[in-house]
């Protein structure tokens, strides 16, 4: 188990109570595709400090590859967490932990333009 | 001539109950004095009603005839109203009673078309039966020129009509008016000796078949004469059915008039409907906008810690190229590379080079290497970070989800409005309206083809004579037996003919001479401009005001118009085989003091009988005992009981 955890994953999934609020997510926030949807709520997450850690039970949903073509997402990240060893592990976790944040705002779909716009100006 | 003697009314709009008043006779003017909204314009469609069935409301729009019964008698019950119109003409008493009650199947009337309204009239006594009393009434009045007895002045666009021939009721009201004026005796003699004067060719026709010298042309003119019986059967169908077109047209014209608000909620709907289908493109393509502007959005909630981490990694990417470049130096001192410190220049012997070798880790952190990779880390972070911040444009897409938003708040607030509207139309409304449409839309091209139809027979009519003509002067070189009196009695037919046409064309001209020499006489009694020459008519009776340096006044006020539709009245009375009285509402219109002065002195000189239709400011009675004198026969007022019941009482 210890082995296991000390390399990054290959595949990033959604669990499966996740899944509902991440298509109301891309519908209601027009994003061209569930990926840039869960990008949205791993930012969220981010952006309500949520505690790092792992998420059990996501499944598979994608392969990184897709998720992050250019490394650019995972550069971001370790940029943000630099003693963060498994950065893809993280970025699944963000991404589902940002899910619930939205699903536990209220009704869906969730508020995108209210997310998007509340954020502090630099 | 014709002359009102009494009109009876029956809750019929403000009055109340059954009420009636009666004229005196002899010639002079009677005045109702009623304040506004008391019933005046009310009186003078009693007339209309009774004559016509109609009611005129205020912009020529028809007024339903469930509005007309008397409110307080509707609540009391009241399901019908009546006029009875006793009048005398050419020597006959007739009684003219028009009821409106509503149809046996309507069994809560709420519209105009829940309502029919019956007439019956008497002459003498006895009762018409229903053609022979549509008969005379056209004969007493016909409705398109009640306009020149019944005077509205707040309706005078029905006499700028006559002023553009291009309208469809303009020909109709100058016909009238020439019926009035006579025109038809003279007319109907020219059709007969028209007829016979066809028939006189058509006798020469046989008698020149008769003969061998001259059958061929005969036979040709009898195909002629055949060919022209044809054309003229068309001519008179095809303008039949325009004269029944043209009244359909000005109906659905009524009618579309009397459902305008309909037609306007569903002009409005329609238009309502056109918007929002192009809004909700709108909001499509702000959709794919912002979709292709939603990929970085992510990085637009990070902005802060980016920057700050963009921050930090400049300041880390400094310390260790600091590092980097001391190792470098210190390793190249070491190694002896240099003889000498290139920041201070001092030489650097063995002994300090071995120190220095001693302080540089070899590997791990601190060392040159392990500083490098970190470097080129740190580099690799940094420009994903500023690449994601230049990425990241709250601003742009702030923008770009108002405007959706903004359309999407458009699009739902047409709906609504739609629906509203959707509401208040009823289905068989819109369904009505909607076939008014397509009847009318059919009609109009009904006409435009019939009226193709008549310029092309009339043209073939034309061709049709000249060829008859060429026989003819060939037949009458071949005169001889018994052609000979047969050409004769064409020749005279057709010099009678002639004759008739020439005089009806002379007298028409000198009517209208006539008619326009009165015009101007009336028109300068009743003007104060003293600049104003006259008036000048046109083929259809329409009146011109002329300036005094010969030019046309092209445009005028309400206030002009006025005064030369008064003048037409007075003038078209003054010529009239058909004379009647004048019921004038609104008088004075617009017009100014010194106007009206000049109406009422010149009033009792328009015709022999006038009803006048004011409120006491308009015309102090004082006023008017003291100009019209004598020749003010009766005056009435118009009471108020309440706000929905007038009496008639006599002053």
């Amino acid at each position: 188990m210890a082995l296991e955890k000390t390399v990054d994953k290959k595949t990033i999934g959604i669990t499966t109570v996740n899944e509902r609020v991440l298509a109301s997510l891309a519908a209601e926030g027009l994003f061209a595709s569930e990926i840039e949807a869960a990008k949205f709520a791993m930012a969220h997450a981010i952006d309500k400090d949520v505690t790092r850690g792992t998420t059990e039970g996501a499944g598979t949903k994608w392969n990184v590859g897709s998720v992050d073509s250019d490394g650019a997402l995972k550069a971001v990240v370790e940029a943000l967490f630099p003693d963060e060893s498994q950065p893809y592990r993280l970025i699944e976790h963000l991404m589902n932990e940002g899910l619930r944040l939205f699903a536990n705002s209220g009704a869906l779909p969730p508020d995108v333009a209210g997310v998007l716009f509340a954020t502090k100006a630099t | 001539m014709l002359r009102i003697k009494s009109l009876h009314l029956k809750d019929f709009g403000a009055f109340k109950g059954e009420q009636a008043f009666d004229l005196p006779d002899g010639e002079g003017v009677t005045v109702f004095y009623g304040e506004n909204m008391r019933g005046k314009t009310t009186l003078l469609n009693a007339f209309r009603f009774a004559l016509f069935g109609k009611i005129i409301g205020r912009g020529r729009r028809p007024v339903s005839f469930h509005d007309m019964i008397n409110w307080e008698a509707r609540s009391e019950g009241a399901r019908s109203f009546e006029v009875q119109l006793n009048l005398t003409y050419a020597g006959a008493d007739y009684r003219l009673i028009r009821t409106c009650r509503p149809k046996g199947s309507a069994s809560t009337p709420i519209g105009h078309n829940d309502y029919v309204a019956d007439y019956y009239l008497e002459r003498g006594g006895h009762i018409l039966s229903p053609q022979q009393a549509a008969v005379e009434i056209e004969q007493i009045l016909p409705e398109q020129i009640a306009r020149f007895f019944l005077f509205d002045g707040e309706l005078l666009q029905e006499y700028e009509d006559l002023l553009h021939g291009d309208t469809d009721m303009g020909p109709k009201i100058s016909q009238a008016i020439e019926r009035i004026l006579g025109l038809p005796t003279l007319t109907k003699s020219r059709e007969s000796l028209k007829a016979a004067l066809d028939k006189a060719e058509e006798r020469v026709a046989v008698a020149a078949q008769g003969d061998q010298k001259t059958r061929e042309f005969g036979n040709q003119l009898q195909s002629l004469v055949e060919e022209r019986e044809v054309l003229t059967g068309d001519l008179f169908r095809h303008e039949k059915d325009l004269e029944i077109l043209r009244g359909r047209k000005v109906a659905i014209e009524d009618d579309m008039r009397r459902r305008e608000r309909m037609a306007s909620l569903l002009d409005k709907r329609d238009r309502l409907a056109g918007e929002v289908t192009t809004l909700e493109g709108v909001v499509q393509q702000k959709k794919d906008d912002i979709t292709k502007a939603m990929s970085p959005a992510w990085s637009a909630i990070l902005r802060p810690q980016l920057t700050a981490a963009v921050a930090a990694h400049r300041t880390r990417e400094a310390d260790l190229q600091s590092a980097v470049t001391r190792a470098q130096v210190l390793h190249s001192l070491a190694e002896g590379h240099d003889a000498s410190c290139p920041t201070c220049l001092q030489s650097v012997s063995s002994d300090a080079q071995a120190k220095i070798r001693a302080l540089l880790p070899d590997v791990g952190v601190g060392s040159p290497d392990a500083d490098q990779r970190e470097l080129g880390s740190v580099r690799r972070r940094l420009d994903a970070l500023e690449n994601q911040l230049a990425l990241a444009n709250p601003d742009a897409l702030r923008v770009l989800w108002s405007d959706l938003e903004a359309r999407r708040r458009e699009v739902y607030s047409k709906t609504a409005e739609i629906e509203e509207i959707g509401k208040q139309l009823t289905g068989d409304a819109e369904d009505e309206l909607k076939g008014l449409r397509r009847e009318y839309d059919s009609v109009v091209r009904q006409i435009a083809a019939l009226e193709d139809g008549v310029k092309a027979t009339t043209e073939k009519l034309a061709t049709n004579a000249n060829y008859r003509d060429t026989i003819q002067k060939r037949l009458d070189k071949l005169a001889g037996g018994q052609m000979e009196s047969e050409r004769r009695r064409r020749d005279l037919a057709s010099r009678l003919h002639d004759l008739f046409k020439d005089s009806v064309d002379v007298y028409r001209d000198q009517l209208r001479h006539r008619v326009e020499a009165d015009a101007s006489r009336y028109f300068k009694q009743l003007t104060t401009e003293q600049d104003y020459e006259g008036l000048r008519i046109n083929d259809s009776y329409g009146l011109t005001i002329m300036h005094r340096d010969g030019s046309d006044i092209p445009i005028r006020s309400a206030g002009a118009e006025h005064v030369v539709a008064l003048s037409l009245v007075a003038a078209l009375q003054n010529n009239a085989q058909l004379r009647g009285p004048i019921v004038i509402d609104s008088p004075f219109g617009r017009l100014d003091g010194g106007h009206r002065s000049k109406i009422v002195e010149v009033l009792p000189d328009m015709a022999d009988q006038i009803i006048l239709l004011v409120y006491e400011e308009e015309l102090p009675p004082a006023r008017a005992r003291e100009a019209l004198k004598g020749r003010l026969r009766a005056e009435w007022a118009l009471e108020r009981q309440s706000a929905r019941h007038t009496e008639l009482v006599k002053r």
